[in-house]
């Protein structure tokens, strides 16, 4: 069966567009740890590869590595591969993270679809246990808890435990089933309505890297040792809602860099739990023109449109930058 | 050290300090070394009501970068025990019984604090008296260790005894770990590492967690689930319970050890299929797969498989004397040895048998439905139809009760049919058939074919 890549166009899903473009924007400012040039961008460019052509065309990074897990459609992602600088290769990160050589500083977008699972987690300590100072860690994962399942799903659950069926059980029951032991004993189904699957994931996420530095850094120098700073906590939804976490990686004795990128600029830049939400306003080209003219201006304040909430034409100013338009176009 | 004053033929074998404190410690995990401290909180409950419940005792345990503490309100230890017991390395013979104890070796507490850090105070309250006590790691381990009496003791700060009007709220023990290993201080920080302590505390203290012990990590309250087993009227656990006399076992008289044993099925788990061991309400082991149960060629048993995983056994030891079970210093394995181990090892394996037999017929009952040989599933359906129960209040059933396989009925001689297409393809027939699986899709293919070509 072919991917979800099929069914939705990638380079068409709005909020992902607008997270993007923010990252790319981060990536330019890590400038103190090497030019943006030299990194190495390893993602999961799909059939699109909207972040490939995105960071080359902007950051010049030519050091690019596709992995794809979809083995038999192979020839259609060497088709779709947008410059030859792209490396495509075609097995699963599981295999692929750990062969790499990671002495060269990287920017590693572990960009699932899937929820957060142990294989999601070992991808991350895979990373985590060999990245050089100065690279970083994006993970996207989908944070959509389960709906109230249908009758069969439900009987399932009564056969195989014996127990009546609860949908916070069952909710929390898929969720050990995918973590296992990482999932801290107090947890409660009826936290995951909502957005606790979001933060519960976040929490584990962030375990897991503690963990596999705290291995790393046990037997280096404290000006060695590997710090973790959290830059990315993106909630964002084009149908599914998705989280993703990004890391920055960088010896002790280099936070001087870190302070210098100046993340804390930029608004979208989160370094704690609380998440920055992208959420787009549904506006016309017509009207998204009438305001570009107004901005920026300090926020939104005095910016005004007919028949638009100011609540939106606020969320318009905070993301007009990066902005998608769409648009009908005829390539000949 | 050259002592020529001394008898010639005297060889020296005396225990050094760094023994206990760089020794010793390593043969414990650090999760399992704070479980320890637990034990003793729990031994404190069990002196204050020894049949009763534990509600309203609470132990507190906080593990930060820089210190552990574990606070309890459990009656506190007594100074008598304090001066000449409880800080002794080996439980010596005269040592009060605390009836069904969980301490037992006179090492956890101790190895503990050495194996964590490298200062520590306790401060004890009964209703009766109070001492509080502060040591140094390194300063006890320079004082001279072959004077005997000045050498292994350490001293109370402060001991008050015969104290009237104690206040309720007072009474219990504080202990502070300080000056911490770097190993261990880097563990306290990990939300994992704590998970991982979490889950193992829950489950090893889980009958003291049910008997309404209140244990706090980090302010985070330990929860956990009771185990259960499947049980119908035609699934049914077995149960049986036996009496080693202290006689038989030890040879002189003394309080007896009873066993519980339970066998049966639950929800299928690769992870947590096995047997599980408790001795005085302590896990020491769990979900065990190997031959220190029953698994495997040394006991004539096939290998824990995942075929078994639907498997569950418990056994509980429980006696007053808490030398006479199965336990190892660590309380994370048994003593494979013991004698009332291998007895009730040898019931643990043939409760185990009818279990497995109907484990391996549910397997190949399967397969043979599978394969198309049977259309029979009753033996998936018994475990199936089974409710979850608690062990508490399960009948008293001498062997497993399980439904036997079903004989092949005879019918027409069935053949398997099996070949690979391109899924998109296969997708496709299956929306044309409206059927929602692949042998659905291949069974109607083939009816449709034999609807038009197939007949005479």
């Amino acid at each position: 069966m072919a991917g979800t890549y099929r069914e939705i166009n990638y380079s068409l899903r709005p909020a992902k567009a607008i997270e993007r473009k923010m990252l790319c924007e981060a990536f330019s400012r890590l400038y103190p740890f090497g030019k943006i040039g030299t990194y190495r961008y390893v993602g999961f460019g799909s059939i699109y590869f909207s972040d490939f052509q995105l960071f080359h065309r902007n950051l010049g990074i030519n050091d690019m590595l596709s992995i794809e897990k979809d083995a038999y459609a192979k020839e259609c992602f060497e088709f779709n591969k947008p410059y030859k600088c792209v490396v495509l290769d075609c097995r699963p990160a599981s295999q692929v993270l750990p062969e790499l050589d990671w002495k060269v500083k990287t920017i590693v977008w572990l960009d699932y679809e899937s929820k957060l699972d142990e294989a999601v987690l070992s991808d991350i300590g895979s990373v985590c246990a060999r990245a050089a100072s100065g690279s970083l860690l994006l993970v996207s994962v989908n944070v959509h808890v389960e709906r109230d399942p249908d009758e069969t799903t439900r009987q399932d659950y009564t056969a195989e435990t014996g127990l009546p069926f609860n949908l916070d059980d069952y909710r929390l029951r898929e969720l050990r089933k995918r973590l296992g032991d990482c999932l801290p004993p107090e947890i409660r189904g009826n936290e995951l309505r909502g957005k606790g699957l979001a933060t519960i994931s976040h929490r584990i996420m962030k375990n897991g890297v503690e963990e596999v530095l705290s291995v790393r850094n046990s037997l280096v120098s404290l000006e060695k040792k590997l710090v973790d700073r959290q830059i990315f906590n993106f909630h964002y939804s084009d149908g599914t809602p998705m989280l993703t976490v990004g890391w920055i990686l960088f010896e002790a004795g280099e936070q001087h860099k870190f302070d210098s990128c100046s993340f804390n600029e930029l608004n979208f830049v989160h370094f704690g739990e609380e998440p920055y939400a992208i959420e787009l306003p549904c506006l016309t080209i017509k009207e998204m023109r009438y305001l570009n003219a107004q901005l920026p201006k300090g926020g939104a304040a005095g910016v005004t449109l007919p028949g638009v909430p100011p609540s939106d034409i606020e969320r318009y100013a905070e993301i007009y930058r990066y902005f998608p338009t769409f648009a009908e176009a005829i390539f000949t | 050290m050259p002592t020529p004053d001394r008898d010639p033929k005297r060889v020296n074998a005396s225990p050094t300090k760094e023994f206990f404190i760089y020794m010793v410690t390593r043969d414990i995990p650090l999760t399992r070394a704070i479980l320890d401290l637990v034990d003793n909180s729990v031994d404190g409950a069990r002196r204050m009501r020894p049949n009763g419940n534990f509600n309203d005792f609470w132990v507190r345990i906080e593990l930060q970068k820089d210190y552990c503490k574990i606070a309890d309100n459990c009656g506190g230890i007594p100074v008598d025990i304090a001066r000449n017991y409880a800080f002794r390395f080996g439980r010596p013979k005269d040592a009060p019984l605390t009836p069904g104890s969980v301490g037992q070796f006179g090492v956890g507490m101790k190895r503990t604090f050495f194996k964590l850090g490298r200062h520590f105070t306790v401060y004890s309250t009964t209703s009766a008296s109070r001492f509080d006590m502060d040591i140094d790691v390194e300063q006890w381990i320079s004082t001279d260790e072959t004077n005997e009496a000045s050498g292994w003791h350490f001293e109370f700060r402060n001991v008050e005894e015969n104290v009237l009007d104690v206040p309720q709220d007072e009474i219990g023990t504080r202990i502070e770990i300080t000056q911490l290993y770097d190993t261990v201080s880097e563990s306290f920080r990990l939300e994992n590492f704590l998970t991982r302590l979490k889950q193992e505390m829950s489950l090893a203290h889980a009958l003291s967690l049910d008997r309404g012990l209140a244990i706090t990590v980090n302010t985070i309250p330990l929860r956990h689930e009771p185990a259960r087993l499947f049980v119908s009227d035609i699934l049914k656990p077995a149960f049986v319970e036996k009496t080693y006399a202290c006689e038989q076992l030890v040879g002189k008289p003394g309080p007896p050890v009873t066993v519980k044993l339970f066998a049966g099925v639950a929800e299928r788990s690769l992870h947590d299929g096995g047997w599980y061991v408790f001795c005085n309400g302590r896990l020491v082991i769990r979900a065990d797969q190997t031959s220190t149960t029953i698994w495997g060629a040394p006991h004539g048993m096939r290998q824990y498989h995942p075929d078994f995983a639907y498997f569950r056994g418990y056994v509980f030891f429980d006696s007053d004397d808490a030398s006479l079970l199965p336990w190892t210093t660590t309380k994370t394995g048994v003593d494979v040895d013991s004698t009332v181990y291998k007895n009730v090892r040898q019931e643990m394996i043939e409760l185990s048998k009818p279990v497995l037999t109907f484990l391996s017929n549910l397997a190949k009952e399967r397969a043979a439905y599978e394969n198309a040989d049977s259309t029979d599933l009753s033996l998936e359906q018994a475990i199936q139809s089974a409710e979850a129960k608690l062990m508490d209040g399960l009948p008293a059933t001498p062997s497993f009760v399980a439904p036997q396989p079903r004989p092949v009925l005879p019918g027409p001689k069935m053949q398997k049919i099996q070949y690979w297409k391109p899924a998109a393809e296969v997708e496709k027939a299956k929306q044309l058939l409206k059927v929602g699986t692949f042998t659905a899709v291949g069974e109607k293919t083939f009816e449709y074919f034999m609807e038009y070509e197939g007949k005479e």
